[in-house]
């Protein structure tokens, strides 16, 4: 008997939106810096490749994934302030199981950087002319697909994050070091030699591999990068659940005595 | 509707519960008492499924706490001893959520809330934010929290901590009025009076285990009457009795 997992999603997803919408600031301002760099940094994309006329896209793209990566840390900080808040436990306390929990949080925040993207193609597309030659509902797939997978390595970071100060730097430093080796301000192309060898390691790098697939009108080229987001979204996943699972585990009797005759 | 034996937990070297025994019967208070760390806590949070114990069990409506959890879950109200609130939602929209956590329809909990919230003084403030309340109607919201959706097994801990007279009358009279709808309520304090306000049975906590269970004048009587001087003894004399003995 668990009864009534839907009201209880319903709630959390409610609720979760709630929260978002009475904070709204830090996701106005990413969307707001993304559009202003995409802006700035076009005209500098188009000299640099005025043969293949590719400068808006990597100006849009790029600005996508950076700042879906900075808004990855409110998500994060949604999760942590669970914690700080004390309700963390009282979730944990309820019917819900850890993965409905995560489900509830996530729907709002999915939405909000799949928002986020929208805006700042859409804007792109009436602005400067942005045309993804493969359409628009592919284009649409591979921003989900990025939404969903910062959105899964939000919730491994946060776990991971014990303060909103450690969530803050760390944060920062994830972004910008997936942002720069994935690409998104630089070329990859441009990068020096050893960083152009670590970039297949950002999911940056998989995600601006898949918004070129669908601005260029290369869709068939688009199953490995999207199967890597797929790699990337399980390692956060696999981080939150496991430390989620952990809290599980500690719940069953004898739990704590085993680990220490383990650890002995 | 409660029963806990042999609960066992430690963490490094401290003993948090060193064979905690207690039952509690549908439409019963237990006053759980004892001083910082005698278990109270540690108690309730094993009760919820927050912590595992080393050993002992702990049953709900003849269920084991580890094994269903969820359906265990299902049965309980917390209220836990810090406040536990979302400081950016008003006080409505976190009764809807913990009620929805619970399982309960929105258009249920909608119902209830009306009621709930006279009850406990908090029919004004219902769409101001959480952080916006003070204190004191903060604790109350707490415990409407965990009320709200009729839990069989209620833990409040330490639910009046700096609470005002208005507060703490409120608060009393909700969980007396949980009780006589036939909930069982674990209701850990330091302020004892609270305890006679409340009818409630007793139970004695110190280092880890509860040292005297039972009704009120039954333990009562078994206070010498040194401890008392002339007048009756009282739970303040009893606590000391069996706390420094």
């Amino acid at each position: 008997m668990n009864p009534r997992p839907g009201v209880r999603l319903a709630a959390e997803v409610r609720h979760q939106a709630i929260l978002l919408a009475r904070d709204p600031g830090p996701m106005i301002g990413y969307l707001v810096m993304g559009l202003l760099l995409i802006t700035v940094t076009r005209p500098f994309y188009v000299a640099l490749d005025h043969v293949n006329s590719a400068g808006t896209d990597q100006a849009a793209a790029g600005m996508a994934v950076m700042f879906s990566l900075f808004a990855l840390k409110i998500g994060a900080g949604h999760l942590l302030n669970e914690r700080t808040w004390h309700t963390w436990d009282r979730l944990r306390s309820s019917p819900a199981g850890f993965g409905e929990i995560l489900a509830g949080k996530s729907v709002p925040l999915l939405i909000a950087i799949l928002a986020q993207q929208a805006v700042l193609f859409l804007v792109s597309a009436a602005a400067f002319g942005l045309r993804p030659a493969a359409g628009w509902p592919v284009l649409a797939a591979c921003a989900l697909a990025w939404s969903a997978c910062v959105l899964l390595l939000g919730a491994g970071a946060s776990t991971l994050a014990r303060t909103p100060a450690q969530l803050s730097a760390a944060g920062d430093i994830f972004a910008l070091l997936t942002t720069v080796l994935g690409g998104a301000i630089v070329p990859v192309a441009l990068l020096p030699g050893w960083l152009r060898l670590v970039a297949p390691a950002s999911p940056g790098y998989w995600a601006l591999a898949a918004y070129r697939c669908a601005l260029a009108g290369t869709p068939a080229q688009l199953g490995r990068p999207l199967a890597m987001l797929g790699v990337f979204a399980l390692a956060g996943v696999g981080v939150a659940a496991l430390i989620g699972a952990g809290q599980h585990r500690r719940l069953r009797p004898g739990a704590a005595a085993r680990a220490a005759r383990a650890s002995a | 509707m409660l029963e806990a034996t042999g609960l066992v937990k430690r963490f490094g070297t401290t003993v948090a519960l060193g064979g905690f025994d207690l039952s509690v019967s549908a439409g019963e208070i237990a006053g759980l008492i004892g001083h910082n760390g005698a278990g109270k806590t540690t108690f309730a949070r094993v009760t919820a499924g927050l912590v595992a114990p080393d050993s002992g069990l702990v049953r709900v409506a003849g269920m084991d706490v580890a094994r269903y959890r969820a359906e265990v879950r299902a049965l309980l109200g917390l209220a836990p001893q810090e406040l536990a609130l979302y400081p950016t939602a008003t006080a409505r929209e976190n009764l809807y959520v913990f009620a929805g956590l619970y399982g309960l329809p929105r258009r249920e909990a909608r119902h209830r809330i009306g009621p709930l919230a006279e009850a406990l003084v908090l029919g004004g403030v219902l769409d101001r934010r959480v952080r916006d309340l003070s204190g004191g109607q903060q604790r109350r919201l707490q415990a409407a929290t965990a009320m709200l959706h009729r839990p069989r097994l209620l833990l409040l801990d330490e639910p009046t901590v700096g609470a005002d007279p208005v507060t703490r009358d409120a608060l009393l009279a909700a969980v007396r009025a949980v009780a006589a709808d036939g909930a069982a309520v674990v209701y850990t304090t330091h302020y004892l009076p609270e305890l006679d306000t409340l009818q409630a049975t007793l139970a004695i906590a110190d280092h880890g285990r509860v040292v005297a269970r039972g009704d009120r004048a039954a333990l009562l009587a078994t206070v010498p009457d040194r401890a008392a001087g002339d007048r009756p003894p009282t739970l303040d004399d009893l606590y000391r009795h069996l706390v420094s003995a």
